[in-house]
């Protein structure tokens, strides 16, 4: 292990951690300012830094300082210890799981001018892979971190002594177990097809040939509807159900502690937006760039080639990951907008009756062409 | 005629969700883009920077009317008191001395109380005023105020409030 | 499964009690559900009422009859108007009083787009308590502009204190025909995306379809009128079948259901939207010249400003129905309208006095709320939003 790596892996969770949490905290602006576009409001705006309002970005530290001077209100009956550990439990899934995510190729600082023959992913003295951990068993490391989501909520809402909370936290453990399955079954059609659990190899397969929508158009709608109930927005809130059982598990929640939920939340959407980039939408991959240059072959015009530094091409590859990621994130704003919410029995009959009964047949039928093509 | 309202058969394309998200979100996102890139189109306003201007006919704060010579309309003859459903109007009339050039009205109101905060704000006052002493018409709504007493008008704070215009006076053409 | 009995079980477990309101975000702070669950089934519930009790009807016994309508604007605080009307209706009926043709035709208007105004704000409650608040926001915009002519027109938003006895408290502005002419369409339109986005959503049709459900004859029973009865398919609606005003000349048509449901409910409002807005531009077509109230020597309308500024004998008759009250003679008269949750009926009594001596009203929505525990026993917690959401209950009415 060299002082390198340790920097630069010490440097990458330090930049993913911070460029996460503001994530989260962004996420409430585009909430915000997304649903009031989508209504016809004007949205937030009021908190101003002085002149400026920056179109209600001032809002988040106004929030963020609200939350830290709110009073930590524990019910009396409440079991305080597992009340206070519910909020970090529900968080740390979420900011794990963004541990794997390749958000981009491998960069060399060694040779950032020159052009990179060796391909998108290699070793070298300088170089290191834009990906904080890179886990052979990449997709079980996920799912198995993922599955715990369901820990703090059930805890929350034993914990707070309240019987909406109850109710909500019901609801979620059998909402998130029943998707969890499905949310692993209809991305094995993808494993299958690419032939990896490594999530950087998934995005080096799309890389070389195309995007996982494209092979598995099915795969990524089901992986969708099981990745918004894992995430617990409309559609399939039924936990928090705000018109029915008030905010569900986190109802006696106040203060950072609710932040924590809050946050946890959104920042799911944007671990979501990540996973389902790096699964459907080809992660890092630009069309028609290599690690060395921009091919392009097209039957009128034959073949071409220019030849672009590494860092340029790294610095593309990154960027179009991050528009992905934001796209993804708009889509499923969007759809929060636009649902109502369905009922319990109903999400349970999507759930098993519906979507895995499909996830099984993409996974039989993807295998089958996959044996015929072999 | 009566008529049966239409439900929906449910195939395939409703049962499958996604076309009908797709739909819904057709008209969301028509929302959000024709907002965010196209002409702004909201209905709520940034309030106090930004006004609405309320209709000549919208029914706001009291005001009491005053003579040419400043002195008030009013009579304290008691109607709108009366007429108030909400008792938010307390009058105590004086009388002019001899020799007064008003004495020819004999009383006025020496004191008049409006408790804006317990107003209803239906009007009846005005339409119950015989002289067009109180009216609604300044184009004022009750403001948040930090304590019950800032609210509770008095004779001379009422006289001092003119119409949506600036305008003091009055349409009563009697006696000016 | 073999069946059993919770009861004779070792360990039986308990049915849960949970508070549903006031203070919660689907009971609009004025009612309260005391649900007994099993699980997430309702085994029973018992839905209490009276936290928006005022004593309005103690209330109207000390004002004189014209100091009822401020107090009528609070029943059915979604349409106002209509309450205005039926009050106004009821004491003219009880003075014999039939007021000019062009009152009549502003009344409708009026009290259509005041309709127009309770369905949509109805609706878009229920699609938000469902999850729905992109719709939500959308009716409420479509409320919006029309709060905006009646605000032109009546001098408030929401308390409009408008209809007075045997007349109006002013005649329209002189562009409202011009104005409501280009709203209602936008807001038409406004309910239109709501339709899009919600009737044919399967999300939406499995929370509403079959919940809810209620039959004619379980209706009637409980005295449900209304959209509400409408919903089951009973064409009752006191514009048709007791025909009051000028709705003899309007045409429109009644939307009924033929389920029941929620769904039915929804959809009957929407419906009923469209009707009325056809009613609109009808009236507005054929709304005729003339005063908008009976004449001043009758001694029901304070005498015109003018003349009582001027003249001594106006001034008298002014200060007579001020400080006395209007002299309604001595009798009773139930009296009742179509407002927008049903039959709005007023039950007057007077004693020759300036004041009425009993004045009860029967708030549609009291009889339709009473069904709500029926309607969800045996159904799940949610189920609960979308049935007390489609039943529209107001508390300002239903609890008086």
């Amino acid at each position: 292990m060299t002082t390198f790596f340790v920097v630069a892996t010490a440097a990458k969770l330090v930049l993913f951690l911070v460029g996460i949490i503001t994530c989260g905290a962004l996420m409430v602006w585009v909430e915000r300012r997304m649903s009031a576009m989508i209504q016809d409001r004007i949205g937030p705006v009021r908190a101003n830094a002085g002149p400026f309002r920056l179109w209600g970005l001032v809002h988040i530290a106004a929030d963020g300082l609200k939350m830290m001077i709110k009073e930590d209100f524990i019910p009396r009956r409440a079991d305080k210890l597992l009340h206070a550990l519910a909020p970090m439990l529900a968080i740390f899934p979420v900011l794990v799981t963004f541990a794997v995510v390749p958000f981009g190729p491998t960069i060399d600082f060694g040779h950032l001018g020159s052009v990179n023959h060796l391909g998108p992913l290699f070793e070298g003295r300088w170089a290191t892979t834009l990906q904080v951990a890179q886990v052979d068993v990449g997709l079980l490391f996920v799912l198995a971190i993922a599955g715990t989501g369901v820990v703090g909520a059930v805890i929350a809402g034993a914990a707070s002594d309240n019987r909406y909370s109850l109710l909500g936290s019901l609801r979620a453990a059998s909402q998130l177990v029943s998707y969890e399955v499905t949310l692993g079954l209809s991305l094995v059609g993808c494993v299958l097809v690419f032939g990896t659990l490594r999530l950087e190899d998934m995005v080096l397969w799309q890389h070389h040939h195309t995007w996982g929508v494209v092979v598995q158009p099915l795969g990524f709608v089901l992986f969708l509807a099981a990745a918004i109930a894992e995430s617990k927005r409309t559609p399939f809130d039924l936990p928090e159900g705000e018109s029915e059982i008030v905010a569900g598990y986190f109802v006696e929640y106040s203060g950072m502690k609710f932040a924590a939920f809050y946050l946890g939340e959104l920042m799911e959407i944007g671990v979501l937006a990540c996973f389902l980039a790096v699964f459907f939408f080809g992660g890092w991959d630009v069309p028609f760039l290599r690690a060395d240059g921009i091919h392009l072959s097209l039957p009128m015009l034959g073949a071409k080639f220019w030849a672009m530094p590494h860092w340029s091409v790294v610095l593309l590859q990154l960027g179009a990951f991050g528009l992905k990621v934001c796209g993804l994130i708009f889509l499923q704003m969007a759809i929060r907008w636009t649902l109502p919410r369905m009922r319990y029995d109903q999400l349970m009959e999507l759930g098993w009756k519906a979507i895995l009964p499909l996830s099984l047949a993409n996974v039989a039928v993807t295998a089958v062409v996959l044996h015929a093509l072999r | 005629m009566p008529y049966v309202v239409k439900r929906p058969e449910r195939d395939i394309w409703e049962q499958s969700y996604i076309p009908e998200t797709v739909r819904g979100m057709g008209v969301t996102l028509r929302h959000f883009f024709r907002n965010v890139i196209g002409r702004r189109d909201t209905v709520t306003i940034l309030y106090p920077e930004v006004q609405r201007p309320y209709p000549p006919r919208f029914r706001g704060l009291h005001r009491l009317t005053q003579r040419d010579d400043g002195s008030p309309r009013c009579t304290a003859c008691m109607c709108c008191q009366t007429a108030c459903p909400a008792e938010c109007i307390h009058i105590v009339a004086g009388s002019y001395p001899d020799g007064h050039p008003l004495a020819f009205v004999e009383k006025y109101p020496a004191e008049f109380w409006i408790d804006e905060l317990r107003c209803v704000f239906c009007g009846l006052c005005v339409e119950a005023c015989p002289c067009d002493a109180i009216r609604m018409d300044t184009g004022l709504h009750a403001r948040p105020v930090e304590a019950r007493p800032h609210l509770m008008y008095e004779r001379n704070l009422l006289l001092s409030i003119t119409d949506a215009k600036g305008d003091v006076l009055t349409a009563n053409p009697r006696k000016k | 499964m073999e069946e059993y009995r919770e009861e004779e079980l070792t360990l039986p477990a308990e049915p849960m009690l949970l508070h549903m309101g006031p203070s919660h975000p689907a009971m609009h702070g004025t009612v309260r559900c005391v649900v007994k669950l099993d699980g997430e089934t309702v085994v029973g519930s018992d839905v209490q009422i009276g936290y928006l009790h005022r004593g309005f009807e103690k209330e109207c016994e000390w004002g004189t009859w014209t100091q009822v309508f401020p107090y009528t604007d609070r029943l059915n605080y979604a349409s106002p108007l209509l309450n205005n009307i039926g009050y106004a209706l009821a004491v003219e009926k009880l003075l014999g009083l039939q007021v000019p043709a062009r009152c009549q035709y502003i009344r409708v208007i009026l009290g259509e787009l005041a309709r127009i105004c309770d369905h949509s704000v109805c609706s878009a409650a229920m699609a938000m308590e469902l999850g729905a608040f992109t719709v939500f926001l959308y009716l409420v915009k479509a409320r919006e502009w029309i709060f905006d002519i009646l605000e032109e027109v009546t001098g408030a938003r929401v308390t409009h204190a408008f209809c007075r006895i045997g007349g109006l408290r002013w005649d329209l502005p002189e562009n409202f025909a011009d104005r409501v002419r280009s709203v209602l369409p936008k807001s038409l339109e406004a309910i239109h995306e709501c339709e899009q986005l919600l009737l044919r959503n399967r999300i939406f049709m499995d929370r509403t379809m079959g919940v809810g459900t209620i039959t004619p004859e379980r209706a009637l029973a409980w005295g449900w009128t209304g959209p509400c009865l409408r919903s089951t398919g009973v064409a009752y609606d006191v514009r048709k079948a007791h025909p009051y005003l000028v709705y003899e000349d309007l045409d429109f048509d009644i939307p009924v259901g033929s389920q029941g449901d929620n769904y039915d409910r929804f959809v009957c409002r929407l419906e009923e939207i469209r009707q009325s807005a056809r009613i609109v531009m009808q009236a507005l077509d054929k709304l005729p010249d003339g005063p908008i109230a009976v004449p001043d020597d009758t001694g029901i309308l304070l005498p015109q400003k003018l003349e009582t500024y001027t003249t001594i004998e106006r001034t008298i008759q002014h200060f007579k129905i001020i400080m006395e009250g209007i002299q309604v003679p001595p009798g009773e008269v139930y009296s009742y309208s179509e407002a927008a949750n049903g039959e709005l009926g007023f039950y007057l009594v007077s004693n020759g006095s300036g004041k009425p001596w009993k004045c009860r009203v029967r708030p549609p929505c009291f009889a339709n709320v009473q069904a709500l525990s029926e309607l969800t026993r045996g159904r799940l917690l949610p189920d609960i939003i979308p049935t007390f959401g489609s039943i529209n209950m107001i508390g300002g009415e239903c609890d008086r």
